[in-house]
C-alpha cells in the first residue's frame, strides 16, 4: 500500500487574469523509503505539487493522502500540527531566518512545536553535527556558504523527524562541490518510514532516485509522420493544459486560439488562417498547451508536424517568403 | 506513518525571534527609536506647554489667598476685564461682617522698553498685606517700586523701564506668569493706579478673605475657580491649537512607528512565510511584531522625557512636566505604537506560507 496517494488532483489558479491549471485530475502513488524526483521544465507545476504535499495550498479538487492523513482537508490546529511534524520542507533559497543562528533556526521549528528548550537545543546540535556543520552551530546564515545553508535547511526539515521531506530545487544555488554533500544527505534520508520528494530540473540527480515523475512528458513525436485533421466548426483540436507534441499548420478554414479566464469563460487570443501555424512553443519547450485550439465557424483542416519536420519546413518556406504565424 | 506532536509554542520563542531580529536590524531600530523619541519628546513638550497654560491661572489666583472675589456685577473675573470699581468698595467690604481681609486689585498690560521690548502684566496689590510670597527682597512700598515675577531678568536694586514709568526692583516672587506665560510685575495699588489709571482711585476687583454677608452696591461675588476659568478663556483658541498640533504630533509618531514596523514586516515576509510553512502558529508571528513595536514605543517614550526636558530649556515660555502627564504620555505613546503596528501585523498574518517556496 503506497504511503502517499494523490487522487484526481486538480489545481487551478489565476495568473494575469487567466486560469492556469498545472494539474488536471492528476494521480500518483509513492511508497515509503523512496527518493522521488519530480522532473520537469520551469512552470510545469513541480513546486505547486510540493506545496500541495506540504499543505501550503488547497487544491481545486482531489485528495492528497500522506499516510493516514488527508492533507487537503486539514485546517486550523490540525493543519499547523501537520506542518510541524508531518512534513519537513527544504526550500530552494534555503530560507533560513537570517537573524537566527544555525542552531536557533532548527530550535525555533522545534520550540514552535512545543518541544522543551533543552531537548530542542541538543537535537539541533546533533542534527548540525549529522550534516557536518558542528563548527557552524552559532553562525548566522549570512556567514555560511550556500551549501552550508542548504544543509542547515535540511537539518531544520529533519528537526521533528517527519515522515515526509519535500525539497524544492535543493541544488539550484549550489556549486558542484556543495551539491555532492547535499545529494548524499538527501539520498540517506530516504529510508523506510520516510519519503523524500525532490522537485528539480537537475538531471544529475537521476541516478540517485528510486522513482522519477516527469511532470512534462518527453516528446515522443519526433518520428511521427505528419497528422492531417479535418475539424467540424467548433470542434476542439487540443485543450489548454494538454501536453503538446505537434506544431500545427492551418491548410484550410480557421482555428480559434482561446484561453480560459479565471472567472470562467474564454478569451479568443487569435484566429489562425492559412498559411499560419500555432502550437510550436509547447512542442519546443515541453510545456503544456497554454491555450485551447478549436475550428472556426467554417471548420478547418490542419496538419500536425513533429518538431524536426516543422523546423525543416519553416527553413524551406522562410527562404521562399513564408510569412508564418502563431 | 505517524503524524504526532504537542502544540505549545512559548512566549520565550516569540521573544527570542523578536530580539534576534532587532539585533540583526539594530541600525534601523536605533534610527527608529531616535526619531520616535524626538517626536514623542516634542509631544511631551507640547503637552507641557498646554499644562502651563491650563495651570498658570490657578497658580496666580491661588497666590492671592482669597476665599472669594468681589467684582463689578456681571463680571466673571478681574484680570481680563475693563469693568472698574471705585476703591471705596474695598473699605466698605472691610467693614462688612464675615470679611477678615479685603485688598483691592488692579491689573493691566504694559511694555518693558529698552534693548528687548517685552509685554508684562502689571498687578497693583498691597503685598505687605498678603498675597504672593516674596522669595527675595521685600514688598514694594513706594509708587515707583516693583516686585518681579518669573520671566524677567532684572536683579533687585535695578531699574525697570516701562511705557508706564520706571520702577526700582525691590523683590521677587516665584513664577506667577499668566496670559500665556507673560511675565508679571507687582506694584503697590496706588503705584498701579498712578501708572495705569492716571491716579484714579479705581480697582478691578477685591480679594476677600472670609465670606461677606453683604455686598456694596453694583458689585457681585465670584469664586477663585471662576476667576481662573475667565483667565483660561482668553487662551482657549491657543490651547485648542496646541491640542491640534499635539494630535498631529501623535499621528506623526504613529506614522513613524507604523512605517518602521511595516517596513520590517515587508522585509520579513519570507521569514513569516517560512515560519508559517514550518508550522509556527499565527500568534508567534503576531507576538513577535507586537513585541518589537512595544519595545520601540517604550524605549522611545522613556527617552522622550529627558528629551522634552532638553527641549524645555530652549523654549521661551514655561513648560510644565508633571509626573502624571509624563505617565499619560508614555501610555499614549505605547498605545500609538501598538495601533500603528496593526497594519504590519495584518500583513504578517496574511502572508501566504506558499511564498516560502518562491525561490532565491
Amino acid at each position: 500500500m503506497p504511503d502517499i496517494k494523490i487522487r484526481d488532483l486538480t489545481i487551478e489558479y489565476e495568473s494575469g487574469g487567466y486560469a492556469v491549471r498545472p494539474f488536471d485530475n492528476f494521480n500518483l502513488d509513492l511508497e515509503t523509503g523512496s527518493l522521488v524526483l519530480l522532473l520537469g521544465a520551469s512552470g510545469c507545476g513541480k513546486t505547486t505539487l510540493l506545496s500541495a504535499l506540504s499543505s501550503l495550498l488547497t487544491p481545486t479538487s482531489g485528495t492528497v493522502h500522506v499516510g493516514d492523513t488527508e492533507v487537503t482537508s486539514l485546517a486550523g490546529e490540525a493543519l499547523t500540527r501537520y506542518r510541524q511534524v508531518g512534513v519537513g520542507v527544504v526550500f530552494q533559497g534555503f530560507n533560513l531566518i537570517p537573524s537566527l543562528t544555525a542552531r536557533e533556526n532548527i530550535e525555533v521549528a522545534m520550540r514552535a512545536a512545543g518541544r522543551p528548550r533543552r531537548e530542542s537545543r541538543e537535537r539541533a546540535i546533533a542534527l548540525l553535527d549529522q550534516v557536518g556543520l558542528e563548527d557552524r552551530v552559532n553562525h548566522r546564515p549570512g556567514a555560511m556558504s550556500g551549501g552550508q545553508q542548504q544543509r542547515v535547511s535540511i537539518a531544520r526539515a529533519l528537526a521533528l523527524d517527519p515522515p515526509l521531506i519535500v525539497a524544492d530545487e535543493p541544488t539550484a544555488s549550489l556549486d558542484y562541490i556543495q551539491v555532492d554533500a547535499v545529494l548524499r544527505r538527501l539520498r540517506d534520508l530516504a529510508a523506510p518510514g520516510r519519503i523524500v520528494v525532490v522537485a528539480t530540473h537537475d538531471e544529475r540527480l537521476l541516478p540517485l532516485a528510486d522513482r522519477v515523475v516527469e511532470l512534462t512528458p518527453r516528446s515522443i513525436a519526433d518520428d511521427r509522420p505528419p497528422e492531417r485533421s479535418e475539424l467540424a466548426p467548433g470542434e476542439p483540436l487540443f485543450t489548454q493544459g494538454d501536453t503538446g507534441t505537434l506544431v500545427y499548420e492551418v491548410d484550410r478554414g480557421s482555428i480559434e486560439i482561446a484561453r480560459e479566464l479565471a472567472g470562467g469563460g474564454t478569451e479568443v487570443l487569435a484566429i489562425v488562417e492559412p498559411p499560419g501555424y500555432f502550437g510550436e512553443l509547447a512542442a519546443m519547450f515541453g510545456l503544456r498547451r497554454s491555450a485551447s485550439a478549436r475550428a472556426g465557424a467554417k471548420g478547418a483542416v490542419v496538419t500536425g508536424y513533429n518538431l524536426r519536420e516543422f523546423r525543416e519546413r519553416l527553413g524551406r518556406e522562410a527562404s521562399a517568403g513564408f510569412p508564418g504565424q502563431r | 506513518m505517524r503524524v504526532a506532536g504537542s502544540f505549545e509554542p512559548g512566549v520565550v520563542i516569540v521573544w527570542l525571534i523578536s530580539m534576534r531580529d532587532l539585533q540583526y536590524r539594530y541600525r534601523r531600530f536605533l534610527i527608529a527609536v531616535a526619531v520616535t523619541a524626538l517626536v514623542f519628546g516634542i509631544a511631551v513638550a507640547i503637552d507641557g506647554i498646554k499644562q502651563t497654560l491650563q495651570t498658570e491661572p490657578d497658580r496666580l489666583v491661588a497666590a492671592f489667598g482669597a476665599d472669594t472675589w468681589v467684582v463689578q456685577r456681571g463680571s466673571t473675573g478681574l484680570f481680563t476685564t475693563t469693568a472698574l470699581l471705585p476703591e471705596s468698595v474695598v473699605g466698605e467690604l472691610r467693614e462688612t461682617p464675615g470679611v477678615r481681609s479685603a485688598q483691592g486689585v488692579l491689573s493691566a498690560f504694559t511694555t518693558i522698553t529698552g534693548e528687548e521690548r517685552k509685554n508684562v502684566n502689571v498687578i497693583g496689590f498691597d503685598l505687605n498685606s498678603g498675597g504672593p510670597e516674596i522669595v527675595e527682597g521685600r514688598a514694594p512700598q513706594g509708587e515707583h517700586e516693583a516686585v518681579l515675577g518669573g520671566g524677567l531678568d532684572a536683579e533687585v536694586g535695578q531699574q525697570v523701564a516701562t511705557t508706564s514709568g520706571a520702577f526700582t526692583v525691590v523683590g521677587r516672587v516665584a513664577g506667577l506668569r499668566f496670559n500665556g506665560g507673560t511675565p508679571t510685575i507687582f506694584l503697590t495699588l496706588s503705584g498701579a493706579q498712578t501708572a495705569l489709571m492716571d491716579g484714579l482711585p479705581m480697582v478691578m476687583g477685591v480679594a476677600v478673605e472670609g465670606q461677606p454677608e453683604g455686598l456694596p452696591a453694583g458689585t457681585g461675588i465670584t469664586t477663585n475657580q471662576a476667576v481662573s476659568d475667565d483667565l483660561r478663556l482668553t487662551l482657549s483658541s491657543a490651547t485648542s491649537t496646541i491640542d491640534f498640533v499635539a494630535f498631529l504630533t501623535w499621528i506623526i509618531a504613529g506614522g513613524v512607528i507604523g512605517a518602521i514596523v511595516y517596513l520590517t514586516a515587508i522585509d520579513r515576509t519570507r521569514d513569516f512565510a517560512v515560519l508559517r510553512a514550518t508550522g509556527s502558529p499565527k500568534r508567534l508571528v503576531v507576538g513577535g511584531l507586537m513585541i518589537q513595536s512595544l519595545l520601540l514605543s517604550m524605549i522611545a517614550a522613556g527617552l522622550a522625557v529627558p528629551l522634552a526636558m532638553l527641549l524645555r530649556s530652549g523654549m521661551p515660555m514655561p513648560v510644565t512636566l508633571s509626573g502624571s502627564s509624563v505617565i499619560r504620555i508614555v501610555i499614549v505613546g505605547i498605545v500609538v505604537g501598538v495601533v500603528a503596528s496593526l497594519a504590519a501585523v495584518r500583513r504578517a498574518v496574511t502572508t501566504d506560507p506558499a511564498v516560502a517556496f518562491g525561490g532565491v
